[in-house]
């Protein structure tokens, strides 16, 4: 049974169609990557996944369980790290990682080995006393990822943790996702940078609500390769998603993962 | 009037104590594609906005269209066209409302004007939305809209602030063809952005970190100066493992996980395909398979930065 | 390991030390919570003053003549008053403490025999001094009526032999702050609790914080209390505070037991956090949560508790209204515990009606509250 799995995800928002019936899953220990333009629907697809939001039609599973009915129970499980702005701006990342510590109910030894441990690995060490709105994009999201992580979830939901990161915190943000995959984690990330295609095992490219193609990166590039016939360079994930696109906005065929 | 069309000489700008900006100098020839990359904070946008002349350097000359930044900032203004990352269209007027506004903006009436905002809304692709209103457009029409706003003055420089995020590969493609062609007319575009595969568009790429400007040249000497070795791409089974045995190792400058393999850098003359093949195999891996690669923009920042800190 | 109950309380207390510190750190709280009332009590507890007509009245005729008859219609005969039963001062009394009349009339007997120039003919006028400027109102409108009937019946001439002894009930020196202390008191608490709270749960949603809050364990339930019982605390110190500075400054008395009053203030403050919680699910941002919470909490506390307009003089619909405004109940119970002395049995149902508010709005509040970000 898929760690997560979604099956035929229908919502609207009015006159749009976020999520046209969506279907993809997730294996245990994978690095899954949901990639898209803005608006193509991954939020939306990652905020079913956690249970935030109410589907028209279909089915998210998180460990064969429903997120939204689930209760208390799935979310122990569950690590979510949203897009926007998500901490308490005027707690300092200390008292941030309190807090979300005594949500979970972890017990106060549990909670300074965890967090002393994520705060090294982050490098958030010396500004535990800083204010999370006085932290810098990077340092921000590496703390929001570190008050995901202090429970241990099976399940870690990623949405679009890399933009708006510098370089190098970047790297080492994938880095440690890839270590924490390496230990068991399940890790599903969005993110709208085609070149992070290839840093997944498996990906999902959605337009506009709808699947387009997912796979293995390489396999897909290499079937892209194999199709396109005269390519100037070497095949892209950016150019291949267009090649889709292109097909696509022709035929709107709905391809299942 | 000189070639060049920004000029830069030691750009410092303090904010109190703090350094935000240490002499920077570049040059920008007219009709290149200038790319300005960097982390948030490390001084991009306060580097543009003295270009842009809304800000007083605090040591240092720049010229910009031929104006002195320092002394001449409204000429500057008026030479030259600034899209912004949160471009401030308003969303709840038609297209061509805030075409008008901001032609006029920059002085241009009546027939003029008119005949302006026909060219640019043909360059830009925005035909035949005279009258949709803004807020209902996509995020990749509305850049180009902005393109549009900012071009109607016919600026000599064109400043581009991140004008790519959050819009969809087939827009940002359109997007760049425009760009591409307002370059080949004459017009200089600077250009910062966070996407590290779009930089390669760009003629020269600058590079910077704290303040400083850490490397400058076209995209492919910055890889040979900066990522020298040899980039090597494997894949198979059990590659974390072997990855940590050969992490060390003489000739290994860098090995990264990639999504089921490894991305590596390697000295070109102590490592190829078959020596890391073989090693690979030694280590526990199975089914591996290795072949050549190309370093990435983002190997060639991450590289800086870690030369500028040594030599710091 | 924990068992349900004990990890519920541990959210709860988790929640409440979360939102200590966001109160610490927000200097706009701290001020709407302790600065802004003690401004407001200094400057409002300087009179306002508003025409007010059908104010109930009672004549206690002791002299049953026909001059009597004539000052009772010359009174009842203008807007200004509605007649209320009584006709004895023992009746009349216990009209002015029910709060059913707010002043009576006593005729004492041989009035009309006494209506002879030169002679004096003094009626007594007992005002509810609780409401300062209604008293003063009062006292204007009736020396005025008697004024004139007494003319007419002198036959025009120039001293008076109708005389007005007053006495005011409850405040005796009239002074402003007495009867306003416990109409501010309201207003006051009003106003901060529902700003407060509308804030608190609007300022999670538009940071986005919300969202990580739904995908974590906490039940809605959890997040409710845990929001509440900072606030429940600093608005008891707020009470204290302006009590005191009630009593010390302003020498406003206290003459029910303390205990009752406080505990007047826990049911209204409950229910004003629970207000300003509803409107804070309901709202999802902070700007239409503060002008949500701004007018749903000041037009009620200010003319409809009572503060300032005796909610009998109001018309029916209003009155019909200010049965679901808690303001209303703790204004009552105040001024009765504060002024007038009394115990639990007089303010009962004041408390019953509040309690009823804070449970109806609480519920409201956690069931509008969906765990579902759209």
């Amino acid at each position: 049974m898929p760690m997560i799995a979604a099956c035929e995800l229908e919502r609207r928002f009015g006159a749009t169609r976020a999520l046209d019936r969506l279907s993809f899953s997730v294996e245990r220990g994978e690095l899954f990557g949901l990639l898209g333009a803005d608006g193509a629907g991954k939020t939306t697809a990652i905020r079913a996944l956690a249970g935030l939001i109410d589907l028209d039609a279909g089915r998210a599973e998180i460990d064969g369980r429903d997120p939204a009915a689930g209760g208390a129970a799935v979310r122990e499980s569950l690590g979510l790290v949203p897009q926007q702005a998500s901490l308490y701006p005027d707690l300092s990342v200390a008292e941030n990682l309190r807090f979300f510590a005594r949500l979970f109910c972890l017990p106060r030894q549990v909670f300074h080995e965890r967090s002393a441990r994520l705060l090294g690995i982050m490098r958030l060490g010396p500004f535990a006393k800083r204010r999370a709105d006085a932290l810098s994009g990077g340092m921000y999201k590496k703390l929001a990822l570190a008050c995901a992580l202090l429970h241990r979830p099976e399940v870690l939901l990623l949405d679009e943790p890399t933009v708006g990161v510098d370089p190098v915190s970047r790297r080492e943000l994938w880095a440690l996702l890839h270590e924490l995959v390496h230990e068991g984690m399940t890790v599903l990330l969005s993110t709208p940078y085609m070149d992070e295609a290839e840093r997944c095992h498996r990906v999902a490219l959605v337009h506009q609500g709808r699947l387009l193609l997912a796979g293995e990166p390489q396999a897909l590039l290499a079937d892209f390769a194999g199709t396109a016939g005269q390519q100037p360079s070497a095949p892209t994930f950016e150019t291949l998603f267009l090649a889709r696109l292109e097909q696509a906005d022709g035929d709107p065929k709905v391809a299942k993962a | 009037m000189s070639d060049l069309a920004i000029e830069a000489h030691g750009l410092c700008r303090d904010f109190g104590a703090f350094r935000a900006v240490e002499r920077v100098s570049f040059t920008v020839a007219a009709g290149e594609i200038f790319g300005y990359l960097g982390a948030n904070g490390a001084g991009k946008s306060t580097t543009i906005r003295m270009l842009c002349g809304l800000l007083a350097p605090t040591a240092g000359t720049a010229h910009v269209a031929g104006f002195d930044v320092g002394r001449e900032p409204e000429a500057v203004k008026s030479s030259i066209g600034y899209m912004s990352q949160k471009f401030s269209l308003y969303l709840d007027l038609p297209v061509r409302d805030n075409l008008d506004f901001f032609g006029g903006a920059y002085g241009l009436f009546g027939r003029s004007l008119a005949s302006r905002m026909a060219e640019a809304v043909a360059e830009c692709g925005l035909s035949g939305l005279a009258d949709r209103i803004t807020g209902t457009l996509s995020g990749g029409v509305r850049q180009r809209l902005a393109l549009a706003c900012a071009i109607l003055h016919r600026p000599r420089v064109l400043f581009l602030d991140e004008p790519t995020a959050c819009v969809d590969p087939l827009a940002r493609r359109l997007f760049w063809r425009v760009i591409r062609k307002l370059a080949g007319e004459g017009t200089t575009i600077f250009v910062t952005t966070h996407y590290l595969d779009e930089a390669e568009h760009c003629g020269r790429i600058g590079l910077m970190a704290a303040g400083r400007l850490i490397a400058l040249d076209t995209p492919a000497a910055l890889k040979r100066t900066y990522v020298p070795g040899r980039v090597l791409l494997a894949r198979g089974r059990q590659l974390a493992l072997a990855a940590s045995a050969l992490r060390g190792q003489a000739g290994i400058t860098a090995i990264e996980p990639f999504g089921a393999g490894l991305h590596l850098q390697v000295d070109a003359a102590q490592w190829d395909e078959a020596r890391l093949t073989r090693a690979l195999l030694d280590a526990g891996a199975r089914e591996v398979s290795v072949e050549a690669g190309e370093p990435s923009l983002e190997d060639v920042f991450l590289a800086a930065l870690g030369r500028a800190e040594q030599a710091a | 390991m924990s068992a349900r109950p004990w990890r519920f309380l541990r959210r709860v207390a988790a929640m409440s030390a979360k939102e200590v510190v966001h109160i610490r750190r927000d200097p706009r709280t701290l001020y709407i919570a302790l600065a802004m009332p003690v401004i407001m009590l200094i400057l409002l507890g300087f009179g306002f003053s508003f025409d007010v007509d059908h104010i109930p009245l009672c004549i206690a005729d002791g002299d049953h003549s026909a001059a009597a008859r004539e000052l009772g219609r010359a009174i009842f005969g203008s807007q200004d008053f509605a007649a209320v039963d009584g006709d004895s001062v023992a009746a009349a009394e216990t009209a002015l403490r029910r709060g059913q009349a707010m002043a009576a009339l006593v005729i004492p007997a041989g009035f009309e025999r006494n209506l002879a120039p030169g002679r004096q003919s003094p009626v007594e006028l007992l005002v509810d001094g609780s409401d300062g400027n209604l008293a003063r109102h009062i006292l204007g409108k009736v020396e005025a009526i008697v004024r004139t009937v007494s003319l007419r019946r002198a036959g025009g001439a120039l001293s008076p032999p109708l005389s007005v002894k007053v006495y005011t009930l409850w405040n005796p020196a009239g002074r402003s702050p007495l009867f306003m202390v416990p109409g501010l008191v309201a207003f006051l608490l009003a106003i901060a609790a529902v700003l407060l709270t509308a804030l608190t749960v609007a300022g999670e949603w538009e940071r986005g914080s919300m969202e990580q809050l739904f995908a974590s364990p906490i039940g809605r339930l959890e997040i409710v209390l845990g929001k509440l019982l900072p606030y429940l605390a600093l608005g008891m110190v707020q009470l204290l505070l302006v009590i005191t500075m009630g009593s010390t400054v302003f020498d406003v008395p206290i003459r029910g037991s303390l205990p009752l009053i406080f505990l007047a203030g826990l049911f209204f403050l409950s229910g004003m956090l629970g207000q300003g919680l509803f409107i804070s699910v309901v709202a999802r941002n902070q700007l239409v949560a503060t002008q949500a919470g701004a007018l749903s909490s000041l037009v009620p506390a200010l003319i409809l508790s009572g503060m300032l307009v005796p909610i009998e003089n109001m018309p029916r619909i209003l009155q019909a209204i200010t049965i679901v405004v808690p303001a209303r109940y703790l204004v009552h119970a105040l001024r009765t515990l504060m002024l007038k002395g009394g115990g639990f049995s007089v303010i009962a149902l004041d408390l019953g009606a509040m309690l009823a508010f804070t449970v109806a709005i609480l519920a409201l509040a956690t069931l509008r509250f969906k765990r579902r970000l759209a």
